[in-house]
């Protein structure tokens, strides 16, 4: 008796030391973030006192100040138009492709996977000036539609590989069923493979998305004041003379990060295969 | 007689013609197939090539070039390797390079200590521990730059959380002493979360029987994680300490946005010195040789990455 209950106590102490360590992680890895959440919902007083205060009325002013920024939402929406063309386009490059590393051999696949793979671990920042000297010299420096050339290419590597392993584990038989009552590869795969591919495509739309949406480096360069996405607005800011509107700075931060947030949250069980570039399973 | 004759002269050639068409299904077929895989693969390749491959290619000629941004596309004239001795003989680029390895090295380190911790916390079988697992994705997916703005608005001498907590007056961004590790909280506590789920993953595939037969064995906890469970999980330690080392390397938004590279050079790692090159003084065959020697050190952890990732137990 004495001994059930010292395992009780035992199994009570080991529960109490692993949700105090898992309310710890909370702290340290959400915590810094709500906190700027909770900045971007103070007034300019409130947020410049010392100590600062954890407990005051929220108010909606920074966001209703930002949303009426014409810079904001600007660059807001080059991101939603960056963001939504590469996505499409690179996924209308990128699966047809993919199902064909799945499906078929061909002299030279496993070289270009390798080289697709090389291709999203080299540093953007070591491709980007040839890159700005060769779209200036074709006419689409400062252009969106750079951007979207480069997000849709960086994209790429990221679908081949997600969606590879995608189609690789559907079943065979329902293509060559088709394939015998005269259906061509086309056919086949747009009637039956992609209708059964579609949650592996949701992974690959995200994974692009994200890619796109929370890129800074490329858009610094390749765009203007005008075509700048909202990752760079929010650098400037940083940097220039309103880096002490703290106020606007955390809510333009915020509205950034909410949908990226939301979309996470969708993906969340297949992120870190897709992360990782399909080699971990 | 005529017809009966004739029948297996008929028959014959009713079977030659049968053979003939599925040879030429067969070649059609094929035929089809091959413009499928054209068709399909053509548009990938031609993007990659495009907007990848002639830029490094384009790059790689610049590094051994003289060229300036007024010169013709491939104007500019050989020089051989005097770009890369003028940018190894340049002090900032060489503790630039040495600066990268020092950071890269604590961080992926940070975070591969910290990241098998936080696995094996979120391993244990508690209720509810993947709303916790879900959580953590948060940081690791948010935007670099607002990462990196979070922190440096924590960091803030006067209105930070960070000193108010401390009761400190760090100037955290502003000493060439704490600025590097400054700069490497924001990437350590984006990342740490990739690591343990990676981890997590590696732990959970883990086949049972080892860490049972160790139990009977009589080993103590510490005993089984070390000698059971941490042989086990290598391939995914590896496979994460290469990803994390090919992706810190690059770092370059949160210092961008915190320090810009100072003060006084400290977190002038090698991607702030290439992109000043490359951008603010336009020093481009400079900057292009110091691409190349960043690409080529990459190549270098992509071939290790391919070579651990190609071994069975992660595939």
């Amino acid at each position: 008796m004495s001994g059930s209950s010292l395992g009780k106590r035992r199994k009570a102490i080991r529960y109490g030391l692993t949700y105090a360590g898992l309310a710890a992680l909370l702290v340290i890895f959400l915590f810094p973030l709500l906190w700027i959440v909770g900045i971007s919902l103070k007034t300019r007083e409130e947020i410049f006192t010392n100590p600062p205060i954890f407990l005051w009325v929220p108010t909606f002013e920074n966001y209703a100040q930002v949303l009426t920024q014409s810079d904001f939402l600007s660059s807001f929406s080059n991101s939603l138009i960056a963001t939504t063309c590469s996505v499409l386009l690179s996924l209308i490059i990128g699966i047809p492709a993919s199902y064909t590393f799945a499906r078929f051999s061909f002299r030279g696949q496993g070289v270009t996977m390798i080289l697709l793979l090389i291709m999203r671990m080299l540093p953007p920042v070591a491709i980007l000036l040839p890159l700005f000297v060769l779209f200036k010299a074709v006419g689409l420096s400062n252009t969106r539609l750079s951007i979207i050339i480069a997000y849709t290419t960086f994209s790429l590597p990221l679908i081949v590989w997600v969606m590879k392993d995608y189609f690789a584990n559907l079943p065979k038989e329902l293509e060559e069923a088709a394939y015998i009552d005269g259906a061509s590869r086309m056919l086949a795969f747009r009637k039956i493979v992609l209708p059964l591919a579609r949650p592996g495509i949701v992974t690959a739309a995200i994974l692009s998305l994200l890619l796109a949406w929370n890129d800074f480096i490329f858009a610094a360069i390749l765009t203007n004041n005008s075509t700048r996405t909202s990752p760079v607005l929010l650098a400037a800011y940083a940097g220039g003379e309103t880096g002490t509107n703290w106020g606007a700075i955390t809510a333009t931060g915020v509205l950034v990060v909410i949908p990226v947030i939301i979309f996470s949250m969708i993906v969340q069980k297949h992120l870190v295969q897709g992360l990782s570039s399909g080699t971990v399973k | 007689m005529v017809a009966h004759h004739m029948e297996p002269a008929g028959g014959f050639v009713a079977a030659v013609d049968d053979s003939n068409d599925v040879e030429r299904r067969n070649a059609w077929i094929k035929f089809q197939d091959r413009i499928f895989v054209s068709l399909t693969i053509v548009p990938t390749m031609l993007a990659s090539a495009l907007v990848f491959g002639i830029p490094l290619v384009f790059s790689l000629l610049l590094s051994f070039q003289g060229w300036t941004i007024d010169s013709a596309l491939f104007g500019g004239r050989f020089v051989g390797l005097s770009n890369y001795q003028d940018l190894f003989s340049d002090p900032l680029f060489r503790s630039s390079l040495m600066l990268t390895i020092a950071y890269t090295l604590a961080t992926v380190t940070a975070e591969l200590v910290l990241g098998l911790g936080v696995a094996l916390l979120l391993n244990s079988r508690v209720p509810f521990v993947r709303v916790f697992r879900t959580a953590l994705i948060i940081p690791m997916m948010i935007t670099p730059i607002v990462a990196a703005l979070t922190w440096k608005l924590l960091l803030d001498p006067s209105y930070g959380l960070v000193n108010a907590l401390l009761g400190t007056k760090t100037v955290w961004l502003g000493d060439p002493d704490l600025a590097l590790f400054a700069v490497g909280i924001v990437n350590v506590w984006q990342n740490t979360p990739f690591v343990a789920i990676l981890l997590l993953a590696g732990l959970q595939s883990l086949p049972s029987e080892p860490v049972e037969a160790a139990a009977v064995d009589g080993a103590n906890r510490w005993q089984t994680f070390r000698h059971v469970t941490l042989p086990l999980l290598m391939p995914y330690v590896v496979v994460a300490v290469l990803l994390r080392t090919i992706f810190e390397f690059r770092s370059f938004e949160n210092i961008w946005v915190m320090t810009g590279g100072g003060p006084a050079n400290s977190t002038k790692l090698l991607s702030v010195y290439t992109f000043e090159a490359s951008f603010l003084s336009f020093d481009l065959t400079l900057a292009a040789a110091a691409s190349w020697v960043m690409l080529l050190i990459v190549l270098i952890f992509c071939v290790l990455f391919i070579l651990a990732t190609k071994r069975k137990e992660i595939q």
